[in-house]
């Protein structure tokens, strides 16, 4: 038994707890969908504004901000993923690790101050 | 079951960690320092700083890193101490990549005071222009240093993402908006490109040093080298796209006519240095068993890019635009040094990018002031009159004109003579005589606007354009421009000799 | 290596069966928590408003989850015209799975002290009381709780409608800059653990050695609130923000699909606590005591007790706390959470280094302490000399 289809295995469960997970959802909305009444009339299929008609279509414009705090989280989502293996191996890295991975974590703070100063994180 | 998890975990042994000679890493350091330094300072004390305060940090900064390099120079140069290699292999440290820093941080000096006129006449804010010029110095730096390939495609993208900001900093302006959205989405995907083929590269060897690529394939031959083919052509359509040579030219004339005109000239001139520099490194020292076969690759991309250069820019109305075309040309007058596979192809093109930097710096301030208020007037009709007008600025335009046209006297001619004769003495004739036909054509683009500019009459004499001012920032790069243009045009001795010095060579780590 | 066949080879009857087992409890487990939960939350918040809560269905009203789910499954479906169909149907499927799929790695019970690792003997087999244990158990839980952002931002983009729209891109940005804060509070228990197993982590933890005070507390709290925020729950639920925006991404739901999401909401709830309790309370460790049969299922007792603990405290942070602002959201995300994880992480990582190289404690805990002050005065500098302008434009104006 080699150690990669230990590994493998452990994700073949996973798979597995997912699909009976999907098949139950499934199960359900096709088991109500034969169940549940369904009379059909127009003012039902309209989408819901507070009450009155809706105005103009619901794909509306939103705000550049919310594509700004993405890229930032993108930012130090990755910064996260370089420091996991790192953090793991901590010791094996000794100094060098810390002051290299220190000088990583600055330059992304610095960033972070950046945008904070530039007045990208103040919500308006 | 859980054993070999523990033990793939649970190991504690100590890694070897490389060691890093930082003082052997002084300029790079130096331009990401001050540049990282720059910005915080920037925001922190935002809108409390006069602008000039960021071109002269960056001149500063730029001009600390070359001081720098002077004392790693003689080191480097001492026969008892060689070329270095710092960080465990990726970096070396020899008197190409010094040169090539140097060359970059001198377009940062001259682009930085260039963009400080232009800032200060647009309104647009902040020393973050020429902080990133210093980003993108330090990243082209580290490209002509790179021992790796990976580290090779550090350097680009950090020379890349400076200059898609830059590319689009004149925010206001459409057209540069434009400028930099193009750059970055073909950019992209060239560097896609590139690292594709270090991918490829790595499968065919298990490699991504240079030195030990170079040492993999001069041991031994492969039977199938498809992988490496493959590996090897994707990273040429990524150089090929960096230095704009045709048929990956098709970015340059819009990203050159919108991005703002200090940039272009930066763009000309050092992205082109940077990206020819890893080219260099890449191909002629990694790949150099592999000559015969992408000597012919190289070769056509030459001639396409002399051709396309020169014809393109004769029919065009906009002069970024025929600048544009134009440094197409010059890419391929420099891809006949990279063709030549030669030390003193290498050499030759070395310098012709020196020249072409003094060149097009000077060409690209002098657009910056005709371009006035809005950096809209590009069109040949700004230019007619200019003679009259403002006579000093029409001379120093027509002397880096005609430099680019390789005018005997002048830098442009040695570096035209350079490359020319470095491809005759690698027999590829066909090569230099398209080369020698096409700087004629190119000739006639050039002699447009030099007419233009003195024999024409202005339709618009009499409308406020009349007066163009030269801020000093300006006139300290045409003044620089101009007499490395032509003194060194003179007495071309002491570049030449850098030049000849410093050749590309992958230095093998010590001990190991 | 990725072939089929090692992969299934080998494999006999009592190991399917026990994946298979593992599987059908965990499920069971799973739901049967969330339908408690549900009426934990109803009953407890009751009780703290001074209300009954629910008390009709069955003996204390324990029913009333179910009663509630019959009548929704029995309700019409509609679906908005303005929708974009397949990605509407998909939407809660995204929501439910990944939520599923956190609890796969979450050990829920087995013997860690002296080195056991939590293996249990099966069916003359020695396995885990824990559904699957991969090599990188956390970032499956980071990646999970990424996905259940598509569930909710899919789902208000495809109602082509306005307030599920403006409801899922909120909780996009909500769930992205607490999901960064959530990520880097995690790095400390990495370093104290060195590994991303979870069954490693819950074995680093064994003998009172509980993440909790081995990290210093700050990782744990950062962890809390930005779980809290994760989750959505009050008072984080900007949302679903009934006053502002109806009821947010699944405003357009209705019937079976708006109780999928609606379970979807709790069974994360009860992951994140169960993930809380893995990570810094040590999972199922606890005192041993009595017969064999009582030390079979003590670590499982101490692992639902502790789990009991933070599901109230979810609850009651709900009857107790009003809502945040957005500014105040994002402000308490990027500028508090994230930088004070990133500094307690970098100080921890230099106390473990030093230990190992044999630094001395106090100059390291001085430097440390200097150095992150000295960031925060710096960041406290620039911020303030921004709100000092701030407010004489203010005068000025």
């Amino acid at each position: 038994m080699s150690s990669a289809s230990d590994f493998l295995r452990e994700y073949l469960t996973v798979l597995i707890l997912g699909g009976v997970g999907a098949a139950l959802v499934g199960l359900l909305l096709g088991a109500s969908h034969l169940l549940r009444p369904a009379r059909r009339q127009p003012g039902k299929s309209l989408t819901y504004e507070s009450g009155v008609d809706p105005v103009g279509t619901g794909w509306t414009q939103s705000q550049i901000r919310y594509y700004v705090f993405a890229l930032l989280f993108v930012m130090f989502d990755v910064e996260a993923v370089f420091i996991f293996p790192w953090a793991t191996r901590l010791e094996a890295y000794g100094g060098f690790g810390l002051v290299e991975m220190g000088i990583f974590v600055f330059i992304l703070l610095l960033g972070l101050v950046y945008a904070w100063r530039k007045g990208v994180l103040k919500w308006v | 079951m859980f054993a070999t998890l523990l033990q793939a975990t649970g190991a504690g042994d100590k890694l070897v960690t490389p060691e890093v000679p930082w003082s052997h890493l002084a300029p790079q350091l130096i331009l990401v320092v001050g540049a990282t330094v720059g910005v915080i300072a920037a925001a922190a004390l935002r809108g409390r700083l006069r602008r000039s305060v960021g071109a002269v940090g960056a001149a500063v900064v730029a001009g600390a890193a070359i001081v720098s390099i002077i004392p790693l120079w003689h080191r480097v140069s001492n026969p008892a101490q060689g070329p270095i290699s710092a960080v465990n292999g990726a970096i070396g440290v020899d008197r190409f990549s010094l040169f090539v820093t140097a060359l970059l941080c001198a377009a940062v000096i001259l682009a930085s005071f260039t963009a400080e006129a232009y800032l200060q006449r647009e309104g647009l804010d902040g020393p973050e222009f020429s902080l990133l010029l210093l980003l993108a110095a330090a990243g082209g730096s580290v490209m002509a240093g790179a021992n790796d390939l990976i580290v090779m495609f550090i350097g680009i993208e950090v020379l890349s993402l400076a200059v898609y900001v830059l590319a689009a900093m004149h925010a206001r302006r459409i057209s540069s908006q434009e400028s930099g959205l193009k750059y970055f989405l073909l950019g992209g995907f060239a560097s896609a490109f590139l690292l594709y083929g270090i991918a490829l590269t790595y499968g065919a060897t298990g490699t991504t040093s240079l030195l030990r690529v170079q040492s993999f394939l001069a041991e031994r031959v492969l039977t199938d080298d498809g992988l490496l083919l493959g590996g090897l052509a994707l990273m040429l359509v990524g150089f090929a796209f960096k230095v704009g040579a045709v048929p990956f030219h098709m970015w340059t004339p819009d990203v050159y006519q919108g991005a703002p005109s200090p940039v272009t000239g930066f763009m000309a001139a050092a992205v082109k240095t940077a990206a020819f520099a890893g080219m260099l490194r890449v191909f002629v020292v990694g790949f150099a068993s592999y000559a015969d076969l992408w000597r012919p690759v190289v070769g056509a991309l030459a001639i396409a890019s002399l051709v396309v250069g020169a014809v393109m820019s004769v029919v065009q109305t906009n002069v970024k635009r025929m600048l544009a075309y134009s440094s197409i040309a010059h890419a391929g007058f420099v891809l006949l040094g990279v063709d030549a596979a030669s030390a003193e192809g290498t050499a030759a093109s070395l310098f012709y990018l020196a020249a072409y930097t003094a060149m097009a710096l000077g060409t690209f301030a002098v657009v910056t002031v005709v371009g006035g208020s809005g950096d809209g007037a590009h069109t040949l009709d700004a230019y007619r009159g200019l003679g009259r007008r403002r006579p000093g600025l029409a001379l120093a335009m027509s002397l880096f004109l005609l430099a680019q046209a390789g005018t005997p006297v002048t830098i442009g001619f040695l570096a035209k003579l350079g490359v020319i004769r470095a491809a005759i003495d690698a027999d590829q004739w066909a090569l230099a005589i398209v080369a020698m036909l096409t700087a004629v054509i190119s000739t006639f683009m050039y002699l447009r606007i030099v007419v233009a500019m003195y024999f024409a009459e202005s339709e618009s004499e009499s409308d406020d354009r009349g007066e163009l001012r030269i801020p000093w920032g300006v006139g300290v790069t045409i003044g620089v421009a101009v007499i490395a243009t032509l003194v060194l045009g003179v007495v071309p001795g002491p570049l030449e000799h850098l030049s000849d010095d410093a050749l590309p060579v992958l230095v093998a780590v010590d001990g190991r | 290596m990725f072939a089929i066949d090692p992969l299934l080879e080998s494999v006999d009857g009592s190991a399917v069966l026990i994946v298979l087992l593992k599987v059908v409890v965990a499920f069971a487990a799973l739901m049967i928590a969330v339908m408690a939960m549900v009426w934990f939350e109803r009953k407890v918040v009751a009780r703290m408003q001074n209300r009954l809560g629910p008390n009709v269905a069955g003996p204390f009203g324990i029913l009333q989850t179910l009663a509630d789910g019959v009548k929704l499954f029995f309700k019409e479906d509609l679906l908005p015209r303005e929708a974009d169909r397949p990605v509407f149907r998909l939407a809660p499927y995204l929501s439910l799975v990944p939520a599923f799929l956190v609890f796969v790695v979450v050990p829920l019970g087995g013997d860690f002290s002296n080195d056991r690792h939590g293996v249990v003997s099966w069916f003359g087999k020695e396995t885990l009381v824990q559904v699957a244990d991969p090599h990188i158990g956390i970032l499956f839980v980071l990646a999970m709780s990424s996905m259940a952002v598509y569930g909710v931002m899919l789902a208000g983009w495809s109602s082509g409608s306005k307030y599920p729209l403006l409801g899922s891109v909120r909780a996009a940005a909500q769930m992205i800059s607490y999901e960064a804060a959530l990520g880097l509070s995690l790095l400390a228990v990495l370093l104290n653990s060195g590994s991303l197993s979870t069954n490693e982590i819950v074995s680093g933890q064994s003998g009172w050695n509980w993440n909790l005070w081995a990290t210093g507390v700050v990782p744990f709290i950062v962890f809390f609130i930005a779980a809290t925020a994760e989750l959505n729950r009050p008072p984080f639920d900007l949302v679903e923000a009934e006053q502002e925006l109806v009821g947010g991404f699944h405003t357009e739901y209705s019937s079976l699909r708006f109780a999928l999401f609606f379970l979807a909401e709790f069974m994360n709830t009860i992951t994140m606590s169960a993930v809380i309790v893995t990570l810094f309370l040590g999972g199922p460790n606890g005192p041993s005591f009595g017969p064999g049969w009582l030390q079979a299922i003590l670590p499982t007792v101490w692992f639902l007790a502790k789990l009991l603990v933070f599901l109230f405290v979810f609850v009651w942070l709900r009857g107790t706390l009003p809502r945040l602002r957005y500014d105040q959201l994002m402000d308490l995300g990027w500028k508090l959470l994230i930088p004070l994880a990133l500094g307690w992480f970098l100080l921890l990582a230099a106390f473990k280094i030093g230990q190992d190289e044999g630094w001395n404690r106090a100059v390291v805990g001085v430097v440390g302490t200097v150095v992150i002050l000295l960031g925060a005065l710096l960041i406290s500098m620039a911020v303030g000399t921004a709100r000092a302008r701030r407010a004489a434009v203010e005068v000025e104006a």
